[in-house]
């Protein structure tokens, strides 16, 4: 279970506050307005923003003390998410394991129509494209926790749909974890277990 | 990985502190060398200071100013004829060695110059404007360089919205060159000011006469003429304080460099107007005459000549020695500078900024630190300890790589910036270890390190003060030779083998633009 | 790859050549010893005659011999120092590493009144300007008609190069206390003032000053080596200021007495020839065969100072250049 209490990050000099609880398998969709600080807890989580006090515990084990390359978190990112100057074969390889079956990012690359793709580099490909691969990897890293920030904002009807269905088969069949930020309602009801609305009550 | 950092951070500062520890713990009077405090109340040092301070900052003023509007004729049109050979050109003028370039000014600019009889009766190259412009000379150049560097970092997508928003020249010139430009000004002037600041040979030659002493002057004379060590510690500590302290300012109001991420490669410039790209041209054509013009001028003195009686052989073995020196100094530079560079980028992802300025400055201090006093403290402290007319060439080396390191650090650290920038997160994220990371930044550092090896190669082979302190004679460098001829009336020779210093020197930059092209295209 | 780990496998074989300990270490500056210099051409000539190895150690100039006395000291590996000038020789003195020869030199050239126990000299040269007669055909004939002249002049920074000290000699020795007027008269037609005498005198063969300050035996070179006969010195009829080359042997010298033949050898009519038409600067000793050009030059009457005087007032008279010449 990923336990957050009464954790306290400090964005621009201002105190945010969560507490909230996901079971270990659970989809968790985080919804609110712009600002109120959705990604700020996911790079909390992550390691990238660091709490002042609270408690951030997973399966009984505070992360707290962790740094970001030591915590069992996967995340994808708003931007950034692929090294600009690496082709698309090279950036999915970074990060997975060596033991992963190489059926399973085929399967992946199929089902999300990017299986033609690996030989370019990501400057040549579109938002939708690029944010496509970078959730293949994501999801595909033996990371128990995963982090998604907007991860169809890009997408269009049709490939939605398609990268929707696979993220949640992946993340139930992997047993994963999964904090996903998101103004989409549909996003809700086609991944998401469970969703909460962050207030903004500092 | 940090630790490598560290040692790598160590290595260079021991060097800076073993010299200064060499001349204070030097004994030769019996009294323990202190600092003479009475030379900070004399009337001389002050002018001396002063002098300094002026030409320095003149000078630096100028070159970023003049190679402002050449940097947005090449930002502007990319398309210009020769724009790359132009850009070569400038590296080359950034590392010409002093004597050639006074010889090519005086041969302009002097009494008998070739363009002096246009520049009216009162023209006189000594003094201020001599020293101006050979400073100007040696440092637009490189200006320029990095000024459209900065130029080209404006993303794509600024100028888009620019177009879109219907801005103004005056609008889109506050809003996105100055911008994109003001943090990487302030750190250009800080380093072009204390190249200037340091300059000794192209000051007393162009300078006219003692009016024109900078620090460094008064740094040889007392450590070299007097053995005064006190004397030369307060020089010393002196041109660290006033050099170093505006070197760290600058840095420090210059902040992060405004780096945007390459994520796009087709570049979307606005197209200037008719008229505008004439005057680009014109700028252009300017610059580059002004760059060439002295190099062309050598030309008629090396013609008289005997070229066919010329000693070729005599000068192969130093141009060989020169290269190899340079090569092996150059490689360990660019590997020290990356090392020392870790610190700072380890501290600047943790968010403890002031740290990571401080690791910074450390890691460019050498070039700060007098040149001379670093290798005459050095000599000192091994002489007596180390057979020097043996391992002489090592330290040669080893020097050479400490005094270029700064430059080497100023090469990498902007793209080591951005690359942190842009994916230091998902570097972590991905939880990649150190030698993943090596492979997965190579391809991101590739040009600069090929470049930056470039600067640094010309950089080492330029060396002479090093070499005279250090150097052996069964190891002479090509341009310990060139000062050799011009020592001993030999001037046809030593503008023979300038010429021929200068050659080697355009085929490294010409070499490393190809290569650079081909790694671009692949 | 391969090419780079040989040229570096050359340097490091370079580096770890085991130097065989000479009978005889003579330090002295660079471009005695270049290809061009007398160096070679002595040491061969010495070896031959005392079936012995000498081996130069070179440093960047004459001052640089003696820095690196002084920071040796007594671990120096010099048997004899060779190159140090009479400026420099009251400060070598005082190191306390060098002693007298203890020989009874050959007659020197009367004109040197050479009366010293531990230094040998073996060239000489006087301070003068040096001057294109193709250009000016009614030179100054002396130091107050130059420094009250419009013509153009370059010389050397005092603070940095030997000629530069010479020049500071020799207008205290002509105008005594009027030094600073002279040096501000002076500065009004001054090109420039440059670190090293190589500086100025090129900046001279560009054509950028009429007198360049060098020594009498600058046309020399230019007459032997290159055919050109229009680089002429100035006689100043108040006299010049002479520059001596020493060389002594060092109280740590284990091979004293060798090194006492050598000093012998230098002022040898043997060496006496080579030394002039390489280091172009006068023989010590008369009658050594030269070109013809060397009986052409100007030999002034000699004035100045003694070194320990000079040694005395040295920093009193480089703070009134400093002032005065910056005005």
């Amino acid at each position: 279970m990923l336990d957050i209490e009464d954790l306290q990050v400090l964005r621009d000099q201002q105190p945010l506050r969560y507490s909230l609880q996901v079971q270990r398998g659970e989809i968790l969709a985080i919804q609110g307005r712009s600002g109120v600080g959705k990604t700020t807890l996911l790079d909390c989580i992550a390691g990238f923003a660091s709490a002042h006090c609270g408690r951030l515990d997973w399966q009984g084990q505070s992360l707290l003390g962790l740094g970001a390359a030591q915590r069992p978190v996967s995340m994808l990112f708003q931007d950034h998410n692929l090294f600009e100057h690496l082709s698309i074969a090279d950036n999915l390889s970074l990060g997975l394991s060596a033991t992963l079956p190489k059926e399973t990012l085929q399967s992946a690359l199929d089902t999300l129509e990017v299986a033609e793709l690996l030989a370019r580099r990501p400057t040549e490909l579109s938002g939708g494209q690029r944010q496509r691969i970078a959730l293949i990897r994501t999801l595909l890293r033996p990371e128990p926790i995963v982090l998604l920030d907007e991860p169809f904002a890009e997408l269009d009807p049709h490939s939605r749909q398609r990268a929707t269905d696979w993220t949640r088969r992946t993340a139930k069949a992997a047993q994963k974890t999964l904090l996903m930020v998101t103004h989409q309602y549909e996003d809700v009801q086609q991944v998401a277990d469970r969703a909460i609305m962050l207030l903004g009550i500092t | 990985m940090l630790a490598a950092g560290m040692l790598a951070l160590g290595f260079s500062l021991a060097v800076t502190v073993l010299a200064f520890y060499g001349l204070i713990g030097f004994d030769s009077s019996g009294t323990e060398s202190r600092l003479d405090t009475r030379l900070l109340s004399d009337g001389y040092f002050h002018s001396v200071v002063w002098f300094s301070i002026k030409q320095a900052g003149l000078s630096a003023l100028l070159a970023l100013v003049l190679a402002w509007p050449v940097a947005r004729a090449l930002y502007y049109s990319p398309g210009l004829w020769l724009r790359q050979s132009f850009l070569s050109l400038c590296v080359l003028s950034f590392v010409m060695p002093t004597l050639i370039l006074i010889t090519g000014l005086v041969a302009l600019l002097g009494r008998q110059g070739l363009i002096s009889p246009w520049l009216g009766q009162d023209w006189n190259l000594y003094g201020l404007p001599g020293i101006l412009i050979a400073h100007v000379y040696l440092n637009l150049p490189f200006a320029i360089r990095v000024q459209l560097l900065q130029l080209q970092h404006i993303p794509d997508s600024s100028w888009k919205l620019a177009a879109q928003l219907k801005l103004g020249a005056w609008q889109r010139l506050r809003l996105i060159e100055w911008p994109a430009l003001r943090a990487g000004m302030l750190q250009l002037f800080g380093f072009v000011f204390v190249l200037c600041f340091n300059s000794f040979a192209v000051v007393l030659a162009l300078g006219g006469g003692p009016r024109a002493t900078t620090l460094e002057v008064a740094i040889y004379q007392s450590l070299k003429y007097d053995f005064n060590i006190p004397e030369a510690l307060t020089l010393a500590w002196t041109q660290l304080l006033i050099a170093g302290s505006l070197f760290l300012l600058l840095n420090r109001l210059g902040g992060n460099q405004w780096l945007g991420v390459d994520s796009t490669q087709q570049h979307w410039t606005p197209k200037p107007g008719a008229a505008m790209q004439r005057l680009h041209r014109l700028l252009y054509a300017t610059a580059a005459l002004a760059l060439l013009l002295p190099l062309l001028a050598l030309v008629p003195g090396v013609l008289q000549v005997n070229l066919a009686r010329f000693d070729w052989l005599a000068i192969a073995r130093p141009a060989f020695i020169t290269l190899l020196i340079a090569a092996i100094a150059g490689t360990g530079a660019l590997l020290l500078a990356y090392a020392t560079l870790l610190p700072s980028r380890f501290a600047r992802t943790e968010g403890r900024n002031t740290l990571a300025l401080l690791c910074d400055w450390l890691s460019t201090h050498a070039l700060v630190a007098p040149a001379m006093v670093v290798s005459v403290g050095l000599y000192i402290l091994l002489l007596p300890r180390l057979d020097l007319d043996h391992w002489g060439m090592l330290f040669v080396v080893l020097l050479n790589m400490v005094l270029i390191l700064p430059y080497a650090v100023q090469q990498l650290r902007p793209r080591l910036l951005q690359f942190d920038r842009q994916y230091e997160r998902l570097v972590r994220s991905l939880k990649l270890g150190f030698q993943e990371r090596l492979r997965i930044e190579w391809p991101y550092m590739r040009r600069a390190c090929i470049t930056s090896f470039a600067l640094m190669l010309l950089l080492a082979m330029g060396d002479v003060a090093i070499f005279s302190i250090f150097g052996t004679s069964d190891w002479t460098t090509l341009p310990w030779l060139i000062y050799g001829y011009a020592g001993t009336y030999r001037m046809g020779e030593a503008s023979v083998a300038s010429l021929l210093l200068l050659l080697i020197c355009a085929l490294v930059v010409w070499l490393f633009q190809h290569f650079e092209k081909g790694q671009q295209d692949a | 790859m391969k090419t780079i780990i040989g040229l570096c496998s050359a340097l490091a074989f370079g580096l770890t050549q085991a130097s065989q300990a000479a009978d005889l270490r003579v330090y002295t500056y660079d471009s005695f010893v270049s290809e061009w210099g007398p160096g070679p051409q002595l040491e061969q000539a010495f070896e031959a005659q005392c079936g012995c190895d000498l081996e130069y150690v070179a440093v960047e100039d004459g001052v640089s011999i003696l820095n690196r006395l002084r920071i040796e000291g007594e671990n120096n590996k010099a048997d004899v120092i060779l190159g140090i000038d009479d400026g420099l020789s009251v400060d070598t003195r005082a190191t306390g590493l060098i002693e007298p020869h203890g020989l009874s030199i050959s007659p020197l050239r009367q004109e040197l009144a050479w009366q010293d126990d531990s230094f040998v000299p073996f060239d000489f040269g006087y301070f003068a300007f040096i001057y294109d007669s193709s250009k000016i055909s009614q030179p100054v004939t002396s130091l107050r008609a130059l420094i009250e002249s419009d013509a153009s002049v370059i010389y050397q920074d005092p603070r940095t190069s030997t000629p530069g000290q010479g020049l500071m000699m020799w207008v205290k020795a002509v105008y005594g206390d009027e030094a600073p007027a002279a040096w501000q008269q002076l500065s009004r037609h001054t090109v420039t003032v440059t670190k090293g005498w190589w500086e100025a005198y090129s900046l001279f063969l560009a054509g950028d000053a009429d007198y360049v300050l060098s020594y009498n035996t600058s046309p020399a070179y230019h007459v032997v080596a290159e055919n050109k006969t229009q680089y002429r010195a100035a006689p100043f009829s108040e006299g010049h200021v002479a520059q001596i080359e020493l060389a002594a042997i060092t109280s740590t010298s284990q091979n004293k007495d060798l090194g006492r033949d050598f000093l012998q050898f230098l002022v040898s009519p043997q060496a006496q020839a080579i030394i002039p038409v390489t280091n172009w600067m006068l023989p010590v000793i008369d009658n050594v065969e030269l070109p013809p050009v060397f009986g052409e030059l100007i030999s002034p009457q000699r004035i100045g100072f003694s070194a320990e005087e000079a040694g005395a007032s040295r920093q009193q008279w480089l703070r009134e250049w400093r002032s005065s010449a910056a005005q």
